[in-house]
């Protein structure tokens, strides 16, 4: 095998300019593969890492986010009442009653005006979301118009950043902390009092209510006790299920796309690994028919063109990961089709998503390799060795 | 001219690779008039929103509704001829995946707004007459086979509307004139719904039409002016600027979907490029001897980069005619929510074409300036 590949690496280097350019059309579908994917993943980790697997969260029997639930005020006490429900060290339930509602502000990139999701929250919802820090400022004040904005949101929207006053339902607010939730959707969000937001917005009851659970395995006794109470037409779900559940509308809209476009791309860059391929095995006929002679068995030369059009695509493929890193923590936006607010999340390309690629270039490599590398096994030896 | 049947023979002397050379450039050139479908679906809503027509929402955001005391005040502004309202129910049919816009509305008043809405008379007046009834669009209709006469049930997604599920008898399938109307909605009346919301007398949003479009900032300032500082504050823009915002808030089209178009050209220049020079590089030869023969540089040049043209547009005519023939949202059942209808039209299949003849003509420039700049001895001398 020694041989043989070195001599088909080689001769890659002899034709450097059409393996460059071969490379270069696998490196740019690979490039457009990782960046839309990437972005299908960021708007999945962003809402996957809303969801701790800690926490539970309640919402009306029958609907499917807590844009369209509602838990009525004496049901909270029901469920902070729940034994699997942790204590806070002060020994109180860690229960947030929640309510979103949706506040337009324009956005800085083109100022038109965006959903921005505003999140009343209890007083412990801090320690039930514990992986939220902030980056400036403190906590707001329960029973004050103060409100802590997400790191995104901040950079997303139009005054929102810290010490601002916001307007909205009919009062005016004041920024007191920006916090960040390891790139979660949260950080799009703005946060404030429930017990605040529900008169803003004219509500009298909350939307959802998120509670710390003793322990993880605690949760298949807490949903079944929730169930069990006739007074609570309510069901819990595991948060992250919920959120994971969230993105998948949007989430799937995107993957599809980005399926489609770049299926079809890879056609094209197939295609040019084939010409490419075959022109390679037909300068080469009279090596070829030597190393026949020689004795190399035909297995070993379909192995050996296979080889080296699979290693042209995977440099391709390297060269479309370089080029595709750069997006890698930008920031975008995108509706979330189920809340009907927007999202702000990062590109986010993995290690994994980056093996895809690779993985991806190695096959359009080996389908656009076969069928030169089995015409070059099939030349018959006398008549190869007599072309010029 | 005389060239022709030349640059057409070396074009087929290797019938495979120009055959994949082709393919590559017509699968560019469908992909790329596809992505311009969608995006002009995008522009075509707002192309054809009307400016006369001014869209009211309360100014917190569309999710918050206005009470219905809020029309006789905003019929009153100068220059409103018209008012109407509509809801969104956002009812679930049988599953949360078949999505369609539901909307509760005023049933003549809307009909009157929007002439786009093309019905029978014998369907308006049924639609009008029962409380109960409903229209849906031509293409919601294909998709869910919905005839008149139906009776449809449709689960309450919105609290507000109570538990119980709302019975429909479907009573016209429209037709809709114009992108400003989806076809792929419901419609009923505003006081069934109503009645069995928790709060009622709530409104979504008003439209009004105004006599001239060119007072339509002013008028929707003065509307504006007469709920500032009350707890119901409202926000009116043009239906315009109404719907631009909506696809806005998709993410940012044009850039997602013209990188992707960049990319798919650039991909497609590497493939073409690179045969194009295989091309030359097999016919040194020949090009030497033609030279010698005393064909000029610049005759060579024109050759080659004819070859390219010749497969480039070749390939694109496939390509932006099978994009024409498939590519449709109706087709392929794309359309609905969020995702105006779309379609592969003459303009979008023209530029696929001019984007191929660009192809074809960036691909073979350099191999045709390297091959009208052989020298003759050393390509002669050559073997190939």
């Amino acid at each position: 095998m020694g041989l043989i590949a070195s001599y088909n690496l080689r001769s890659m280097i002899v034709r450097k300019g059409t393996a460059a350019m071969t490379a270069m059309g696998i490196a740019m579908v690979v490039a457009v593969f990782v960046m839309t994917m990437a972005i299908a993943q960021g708007f999945n980790g962003a809402l996957v890492a809303s969801g701790s697997n800690e926490n539970a969260i309640l919402l009306r029997k029958g609907a499917t986010s807590e844009t369209v639930s509602a838990v009525l005020r004496p049901q909270l006490p029901l469920i902070q009442a729940l034994p699997q429900v942790a204590r806070g060290s002060d020994g109180h339930p860690m229960a947030s009653p929640e309510l979103v509602v949706i506040i337009a502000l324009p956005r800085v990139s083109d100022d038109q005006p965006a959903n921005v999701p505003a999140r009343g929250v209890g007083p412990l919802a801090f320690e039930i979301r514990n992986t939220l820090t902030f980056v400036e400022g403190r906590r707001f004040t329960p029973g004050t118009r103060e409100i802590n904005v997400g790191k995104q949101a901040t950079i997303r929207f139009k005054g929102l950043t810290m010490g601002s006053d916001v307007k909205f339902g009919g009062s005016t607010w004041k920024v007191t902390g920006v916090f960040t939730d390891e790139d979660a959707s949260f950080e799009s969000e703005v946060w404030g009092d429930v017990d605040l937001m529900m008169p803003a917005f004219q509500r009298d009851g909350y939307q959802s209510t998120t509670v710390k659970l003793t322990d993880p395995s605690a949760f298949e006794s807490f949903a079944a006790a929730i169930a069990a109470d006739p007074r609570l037409d309510l069901k819990a779900y595991p948060e992250r299920d919920y959120y994971q559940g969230q993105s998948e509308m949007t989430g799937t809209l995107i993957r599809v796309f980005a399926t489609f476009v770049t299926a079809i791309l890879s056609i094209g860059a197939v295609f040019g690994a084939m010409n490419t391929m075959y022109a390679a095995v037909a300068y080469r006929t009279r090596e070829i028919g030597t190393l026949r002679a020689l004795g190399f068995s035909r297995l070993r030369i379909v192995s050996a063109f296979l080889a080296e059009s699979m290693a042209l695509a995977v440099i391709g493929g390297v060269i479309g990961c370089v080029l595709a890193l750069p997006v890698h923590g930008l920031s975008t936006g995108a509706m979330n089709m189920t809340s009907f607010s927007e999202l702000a999340f990062k590109f986010r390309i993995t290690p994994g998503l980056l093996l895809n690629g690779l993985i991806f270039s190695a096959i359009m490599g080996a389908v656009g390799g076969l069928l030169p590398a089995i015409r070059a096994a099939r030349i018959p030896v006398a008549r190869a060795l007599r072309e010029i | 001219m005389k060239f022709v049947s030349l640059v057409l023979k070396s074009a087929r002397r290797s019938k495979r690779r120009t055959a994949l050379t082709m393919i590559s450039v017509g699968l560019a050139v469908f992909l790329f008039s596809a992505l311009r479908a969608v995006l002009d679906g995008f522009d075509a809503v707002s192309a054809a929103s009307s400016s006369t027509r001014l869209v009211t929402i309360r100014s917190t955001s569309l999710i918050f509704s206005m009470p219905s005391s809020h029309t006789e005040l905003i019929k009153s502004t100068p220059d409103v001829q018209d008012i109407t309202w509509a809801n969104w129910f956002g009812g679930i049919y049988k599953d949360p995946k078949n999505f369609f816009g539901q909307f509760a509305v005023d049933p003549e008043g809307y009909l009157r707004m929007y002439p786009e809405i093309v019905l029978s008379d014998e369907d308006r007046k049924a639609f009008l007459a029962d409380r109960t009834g409903c229209i849906v669009g031509d293409g919601l209709a294909k998709k869910y086979g919905f005839k008149v006469g139906d009776r449809i049930a449709l689960q309450v997604g919105i609290p507000v509307y109570g538990s119980r599920d709302f019975d429909f008898t479907i009573r016209g399938v429209y037709k809709a004139n114009g992108a400003a109307v989806d076809n792929q909605s419901m419609m009923f009346h505003w006081k069934y719904a109503d009645e069995r919301s928790i709060q009622k007398g709530q409104i979504g949003w008003f439209v009004t039409k105004i006599s001239n479009p060119d007072r339509a900032t002013q008028v929707a300032s003065e509307i504006d002016a007469k709920f500032a500082n009350s707890p119901n504050e409202t926000k009116t823009q043009t239906e315009q600027a109404f719907s631009a915002s909506f696809a806005s808030m998709l993410g940012n089209l044009n850039l997602l979907l013209g990188s992707v178009a960049l990319a798919v050209v650039i991909t497609t220049l590497f493939v073409a490029g690179n045969t194009m020079a295989m091309s030359v590089r097999e016919r040194t030869t020949e090009i030497a001897v033609m030279r010698t023969l005393g064909f000029p540089a610049a005759t060579i040049f024109v050759l080659v980069v004819g070859e390219g043209l010749v497969v480039s547009i070749a390939g694109g005519v496939a390509g932006a005619a099978l994009s024409r023939l498939i590519v449709n949202g109706e087709a392929l059942g794309l359309t609905g929510g969020f995702i105006p209808a779309f379609g592969v039209n003459n303009g979008n299949v023209a530029v696929g074409l001019g984007l191929s003849a660009l192809i074809g003509l960036l691909a073979s420039v350099i191999p045709a300036t390297m091959a009208s700049r052989l020298k003759i001895v050393d390509a002669l001398r050559r073997v190939a």
